[in-house]
């Protein structure tokens, strides 16, 4: 059953993902994309990672492909469905993609994968993620990543804003 | 959680430098002086090169929670960084009135890219090796695309923003790889990790990636078509800012990640990066020879100079020491070098930077700006009694240590065919000056800037010892304690 469930969200994830690069049309790419995140936290949920594929539902879905929706609709000439998703370079692109593909399919194949132990997760478990994440052990990253955001507002506004 | 357990210290030059970022940023609020934010910025720079330099003076700063150390290794970094940032702001004083920069966005994110260098020169964890390489990255993205009313430079932003974050996605790959191979995060915890799952394919796919990730970043042959147009059509203070920041905390992560985490597997990563090493040497090189234009000229020449820093990293513990001493010779060289190209740079016509042409007669006009780029053009060529040419020495005779005769030899090849290039312009300001040009910029701040790059570069040749002295015997506290 689960096995079912997960090839059927896997090939929606995958058949998705395809369309949204082939897709000549830039706005049913990102239509599709929402499949491909929605799959994805599919996936999660499936992992018993629930929380994760709430944050990605929010985020991905949320919040990315709005902003991406936005994007397209704002720029001039993207939605033309005339412009060519592809260049002549795009066979050896294809090639190199190929290759990368082949090769991190035979090391995951083989790949040991050395099992953590599963134990039962806490009922807790976003709550101790939250203490987690301003424990003495992550706050450094946790803090780095709002210099992270600063640097990229301040930047975006500094690119986009008339003058 | 207990405040007691987080060290401050142990990031204060990171901490300085996003203190004087936001200081900034309000500052523009409220107060349209330009040179006085420049030098609200100096300030905090100034002050993180101060604290800098009492740490490393001072005894040993332990590792913050294992996510970013104050070793010497990354004070060492630290200095680089806030040295080229003095002079980047020094340099910036005049430059940004001229071409009619915003200056609390350009020194703001001039700073936080600096504290995102020297972070990831710090970083102890694959988590805030991320992070900081994507702050320095956003910053200088965005940095590389201010002077928004040009086209070229919109396409050097963009063309860095997408290779940017196509180099992003190597390095995050290749990490996901690491942890699925070694279970940990951590750079201590994958280095006590690498023995025991050895040759396992999925590190070395991991490893592989992460190679790439960091090639692009120091913009190594091939991974290095973006550099020239980027390094073009920024504007020259940021150009000159990024080529030795961006460069430095790339290789400084780099050589940890390689030379302190994966010891046992030097006999893997030697060849790809020899092989990196010499295509990005020679391509750089040769490619530089073709350009008259000297802002691209130096944009190929930074490619060549990655490619020599590559060497030392290709031999490994041994090159450490030669590899840092490189960056510092590198910094103070090159941003000098873009210094005097600053003070030729007229609004209008130089957007693109200056043509060789232009440099003709700069001793006539100018006998000291001349002189100052005669050094850096000689340092960067390689040639005794300048830094340039000792940071050479110490990364090709640790290459030799190591075994690696082919790279040294290849290395000094490649020196001999950059001085062609280099000393051109040299040769060119000699000649008689046109009676029409006009008079370079004349500004304090930046013949300071200037001045203290060329006095900087002849005394790291005269006395390399104290800068060696500082460089050597950092691999031992590589994780900090």
């Amino acid at each position: 059953m689960a096995q079912a469930i997960f090839i059927i969200l896997s090939l929606i994830t995958l058949g998705c993902a395809l369309v949204v690069v082939t897709n000549r049309n830039l706005f049913h790419s990102a239509l599709y994309l929402a499949f491909v995140f929605v799959g994805v936290a599919g996936l999660y949920f499936m992992l018993q990672a629930e929380f994760f594929a709430g944050i990605q539902v929010l985020i991905y879905v949320g919040a990315i492909l709005t902003l991406i929706i936005f994007a397209i609709m704002l720029s001039r000439d993207l939605m033309n469905p005339n412009v060519r998703g592809f260049n002549r370079q795009w066979w050896a692109a294809a090639i190199v993609a190929g290759l990368l593909f082949v090769v991190l399919a035979v090391v995951l194949w083989r790949a040991p994968w050395p099992a953590a132990p599963v134990g039962e997760p806490s009922a807790d478990f976003i709550a101790e993620l939250g203490q987690a994440l301003v424990s003495p052990a992550y706050v450094l990253p946790f803090e780095v990543v709002s210099i992270l955001l600063l640097a990229a507002l301040v930047g975006s506004i500094l690119i986009a804003r008339e003058r | 959680m207990n405040i007691a357990d987080v060290q401050i210290v142990s990031i204060l030059p990171q901490t300085l430098l996003l203190a004087a970022a936001l200081v900034v940023f309000l500052a523009d609020l409220v107060w349209k002086d330009r040179k006085g934010i420049g030098l609200l910025a100096l300030a905090g720079v100034l002050a993180t090169f101060v604290a800098t330099v009492v740490m490393l003076a001072g005894p040993g700063v332990p590792t913050f929670q294992h996510m970013a150390a104050a070793d010497r290794f990354a004070l060492v970094i630290s200095l680089v960084m806030s040295a080229a940032a003095v002079l980047a702001v020094l340099v910036s004083l005049d430059y940004i009135v001229r071409v009619d920069l915003p200056a609390g966005e350009y020194y703001g994110l001039l700073l936080l890219a600096a504290s995102g260098m020297m972070f990831l020169g710090a970083a102890t964890h694959l988590m805030t090796l991320f992070l900081s390489l994507e702050i320095l990255s956003i910053a200088l993205y965005a940095l590389a695309g201010i002077r928004t009313t040009d086209i070229r430079a919109g396409e050097a932003a963009l063309k860095y923003f997408l290779l940017g974050a196509f180099a992003s996605a190597f390095l995050l790959y290749g990490m996901a790889l690491l942890y699925g191979a070694t279970g940990t995060t951590s750079l201590a915890g994958i280095a006590a990790a690498v023995p025991s799952v050895q040759t396992d394919p999925m590190l070395i796919a991991g490893l592989a990636l992460l190679l790439i990730g960091f090639a692009f970043k120091v913009a190594a042959v091939p991974f290095h078509m973006w550099t020239p147009d980027v390094y073009q059509g920024a504007p020259s203070s940021v150009t000159a800012f990024m080529s030795v920041g961006a460069k430095a905390a790339g290789f400084a992560a780099l050589v940890r990640v390689l030379v302190a985490v994966f010891p046992t597997l030097y006999a893997w990563w030697v060849w790809p990066v020899g092989v990196l090493a010499v295509l990005t040497m020679t391509w750089g090189n040769l490619a530089a020879l073709a350009q008259g234009n000297v802002k691209r000229m130096l944009a190929y020449s930074s490619i060549a100079h990655a490619g020599y820093i590559l060497v030392g990293v290709a031999a490994g513990e041994a090159g450490v020491s030669g590899v840092l001493f490189y960056l510092m010779a590198y910094a103070l060289m090159n941003i000098g070098a873009f210094a005097v190209l600053i003070a030729l740079e007229r609004a209008e016509e130089d957007a693109a930077g200056v043509e060789l042409e232009r440099m003709r007669g700069l001793f006539h006009r100018r006998p000291w700006l001349a002189a100052a780029m005669t050094v850096f053009m000689f340092s960067l060529a390689g040639m005794p009694p300048l830094a340039g040419f000792f940071g050479k020495l110490y990364v090709f005779s640790a290459a030799v240590r190591s075994g690696l005769l082919v790279l040294a030899i290849i290395g000094v090849i490649n020196s001999v065919i950059s001085a062609y290039y280099y000393l051109r312009v040299v040769a060119r300001m000699a000649l008689a000056a046109p009676a029409e040009e006009a008079e370079p910029a004349r500004c304090p701040a930046l013949t300071i800037g200037t001045g203290i790059a060329a006095v900087g570069t002849v005394l790291l040749g005269i006395y390399p010892t104290w800068l060696l002295n500082l460089v050597q015997g950092t691999l031992a506290v590589l994780f900090g304690g």
